[in-house]
């Protein structure tokens, strides 16, 4: 059994890297694009609520301290989306693998974790109609701009558990990613011919993080974290096209388990986006969820609520999204399978996009 | 049981991944990205440098032999030369005895009109007895004086297609229409006068071929040694033993065909020169600015060219004429680029003046491509020395009328702006 789910394993995490393209939003087109959730399974079923508290996943690093082995996790997410844009819709499919992440104690007091999580999503496709004037006559085109790519955040992050109820870690954070982005305009008059460029743009930055983990009573913690990004750097070919300053952010959490079977959890986080240039906002998330059940198959809950970074207006777009889940252990605990779904949906100046997210994620043990 | 049911997991997990649709329709400018492409538009007058030659391709050499009666303008006619066996000719084909031939009985020729006016009436040939001595340095003046008295039979090829079979039972002659090709291949029967044999001359005949119409004319009949005129047959009598006998001596393809003109090909001038018989050819030097060279990519060229004087002749005539790009520029020898993206073309009329715009994108595309090309642009008849009509164009010292470029041309989109 074992051996069948390193092989889903493998298939996962060892699939083809040009599909590893990031769920992307309308709302990231104008901006860096659209932020990464920073959540394992687990934790997005709870709408982010156990974030902070969740081992794997990479918001935080104070949690690790809590790993007695090693464990693996990836996950993988399709989404269905449909926007709604001054009356046209559209659907768009996509699927994404945004998060590998491996991490386990090193010493009695010492846990390290390595791994990615998407940081930003850069693809998109947008295509217009529109006309110019050439040669003194009306000229109809099609432009096609597209961009695929993401920038990933490679993590290396430690922890330990200084006293029973305290916990810190800290971790830097390597950005880098590219986008392949290709620019198209097709005439409908074919004497002028098709335009047709291409590029590879390579980002890169730095980043730090920290945070805490304090158990305030039998059943109560608290967690807490900062971190802070450098600049983004764009290079096409050997030139710098870009130097955009990345936000900092903090956050929290508090974590309620009046019994075993049932965990309460809620978060909120801050990000100074607005730091990036315009057009760009700070934001404010929130988030609220439970767990049920410790046994086979435990029921997560959750509701999110906040602001994207990104959007045209004076206003940051908002969005808001309940996700439910569930998980299943195997092979004595060395091997799990969580599941989640997420209805998502974001507003924005005459846009609102309706999301379906079905997620499956996979942690090992061995 | 649970080993299927992970891999029942495994493969929708699979089956999930394999979707992918990100197209969007874009309202912009809220969510579009806010760099878009640039197009600019400009005319270039700095070409410079440019002169014509003529002499490429000879009328000897050219795949048709061209016969035209456009008073005024040109008087053109087909020549071409068939060498005969000699003075002996077998008498059996099984062994090597030879017999003095004595004369010739008649002969039948083919040859094909390929290109010709369907509106034409009254369409006819006219056959003339040319000295065999005709070769390439023969001129119309050479030879207008057998064109005078040496006609030895016509043809009227209206008559001739109007016949059942299209088969003329009196005189022998026949033809063949294709309609697809559109393409005559006539058969004409020459008689013992016409298909003469002068044992001095060995056996050579040369003819003439003059064409008139009820209008103005202008005609091509293929050239080459197998498809140029040709006697399918020949009839001769053979000395057997002091008997006559009748011998065919089969195939007889022609040695040499050219075509002659009056007036001669008028000389070259500043005008930049293009087609014609001989032909001839126009250069054109560009100082290709870097910032579109390098920095841009090209979406439409084109180039401008006033006449300075119409191709003149008849409508049948008018030509193609290509611009090439070429690989290295040595002036009037210039090797061309042949190939399609090198190379743009339009159409000229004949007696059309208005300015002769030709799409030059794909020369300009590849001069982009490739900085170390030159910058030059040759211009010639597509198909050369196979009409007479030729044109002129104003050069880059005519202030008023030089030819320009038109470049239009996208900017560099400005991959990796936040």
């Amino acid at each position: 059994m074992v051996r069948g789910i390193m092989g889903v394993a493998v298939l996962v995490t060892a699939y083809p890297p040009n599909r590893l393209r990031a769920q992307d939003s309308q709302f990231g087109v104008q901006g860096l694009g659209t932020p990464g959730r920073f959540e394992s399974v687990r934790a997005r079923s709870t709408a982010g609520a156990f974030t902070p508290f969740d081992p794997l996943s990479p918001l935080t690093e104070a949690p690790l301290a809590d790993l007695s082995i090693l464990t693996a996790t990836a996950m993988s997410g399709t989404s269905y989306r449909e926007s709604d844009l001054g009356g046209s819709t559209a659907s768009l499919r996509s699927t994404r693998f945004p998060l590998l992440s491996a991490a386990g104690r090193v010493a009695p007091r010492l846990a390290l974790a390595a791994g990615f999580t998407t940081y930003l999503d850069k693809s998109w496709d947008v295509t217009q109609r529109d006309s110019t004037l050439l040669r003194g006559v009306l000229q109809r085109y099609t432009d096609e701009l597209t961009s695929n790519g993401s920038v990933a955040d490679v993590r290396f992050a430690a922890a330990s558990r200084l006293t029973r109820r305290i916990a810190i870690g800290g971790g830097i954070h390597l950005l880098t990613g590219s986008t392949r982005q290709t620019a198209e305009r097709r005439f409908d008059d074919t004497t002028f011919h098709t335009v047709q460029q291409l590029a590879e743009v390579r980002y890169s930055g730095f980043g730090i993080s920290g945070s805490v983990l304090i158990g305030v009573a039998p059943g109560l913690s608290l967690a807490g974290w900062a971190r802070s990004d450098s600049r983004l750097r764009a290079k096409a070919g050997d030139s710098t096209t870009a130097l955009t300053d990345l936000p900092h952010g903090a956050g929290g959490g508090l974590l309620f388990a009046p019994s075993p079977s049932v965990r309460i959890g809620g978060s909120v986080a801050w990000r100074s986006w607005s730091r990036s240039g315009p057009g760009a906002f700070n934001t404010w998330s929130w988030s609220g969820g439970a767990e049920f059940g410790s046994g086979r198959m435990p029921l997560r809950l959750g509701v999110r609520g906040g602001q994207m970074p990104f959007g045209p207006g004076t206003t940051a777009p908002t969005e808001f999204a309940a996700a439910a889940g569930t998980g299943r252990s195997f092979a004595q605990g060395r091997a799990s399978i969580d599941l989640g779904v997420e209805r998502l949906e974001r507003r924005g100046t005459g846009l609102t996009e309706r999301v379906w997210t079905v997620l499956v994620g996979l942690t090992v043990r061995p | 049981m649970r080993v299927r049911r992970l891999a029942l997991i495994g493969a929708a997990v699979l089956a999930a991944a394999c979707v992918e649709d990100l197209s969007a329709p874009g309202v912009c400018p809220n969510y579009c990205p806010t760099a878009g492409l640039t197009i600019a538009d400009t005319v270039l007058y700095d070409l410079s440098r440019d002169s014509s030659f003529r002499g490429y391709v000879l009328p000897h050499r050219s795949a048709l032999l061209l016969a035209a009666n456009v008073p005024g303008v040109v008087d053109g006619r087909a020549i071409f030369r068939i060498n005969g066996p000699g003075t002996r000719f077998r008498i059996n084909p099984n062994d090597t005895t030879t017999g003095l031939i004595e004369g010739a009985d008649s002969a039948r020729l083919r040859m094909v009109i390929s290109r010709y006016d369907t509106a034409l009436t009254n369409l006819a040939l006219a056959f003339y007895r040319l000295p065999k001595t005709i070769d390439s340095t023969t001129t119309f003046a050479d030879v207008s004086g057998a064109f005078t008295d040496s006609l030895l039979r016509t043809l009227n090829i209206d008559s001739l297609l109007a016949k059942p079979n299209r088969k003329d039972s009196v005189t022998g002659d026949s033809a063949a229409v294709d309609t697809i090709g559109h393409t005559i291949a006539l058969f004409v029967k020459f008689d013992s006068t016409a298909a003469r044999y002068v044992g001095a001359d060995s056996g050579s005949v040369a003819y003439g071929i003059r064409v008139s119409a009820n209008s103005p004319v202008s005609i091509a009949i293929t050239s080459g040694l197998a498809a140029g005129p040709q006697f399918l047959s020949r009839y001769i009598r053979v000395d057997s033993s002091g008997v006559p006998v009748s011998r065919n001596m089969g195939l007889g393809l022609p040695a040499f065909a050219s075509f002659v003109r009056n007036p001669p090909s008028p000389p070259i001038d500043s005008t930049l020169a293009v087609g014609g018989a001989p032909s001839a050819r126009s250069i054109i030097r560009v100082a290709f600015p870097r910032v579109i060279r390098d920095s841009s990519q090209i979406i439409r060229a084109t180039l401008s060219l006033v006449p300075a004087v119409a191709a003149a002749g008849v409508p049948i005539d008018s030509f193609a004429v290509e611009v090439h790009a070429v690989l290295v520029d040595l002036g009037a020898k210039s090797p061309i680029a042949i190939d399609l993206t090198h190379t743009d073309s339009t159409m000229i009329h004949i007696g059309a003046t208005d300015t002769v715009q030709v799409e030059v994108t794909n020369v300009l595309q590849a001069w982009a491509a490739d900085s170390t090309q030159p910058t030059t642009f040759v211009l010639r008849a597509r198909d050369e020395a196979q009409s007479f009509a030729e044109v002129r164009f104003y050069p880059t010292a005519a202030p008023a009328f030089r030819p320009s470029l038109r470049i239009t041309y996208v900017r560099r989109y400005p991959f990796g702006g936040r």
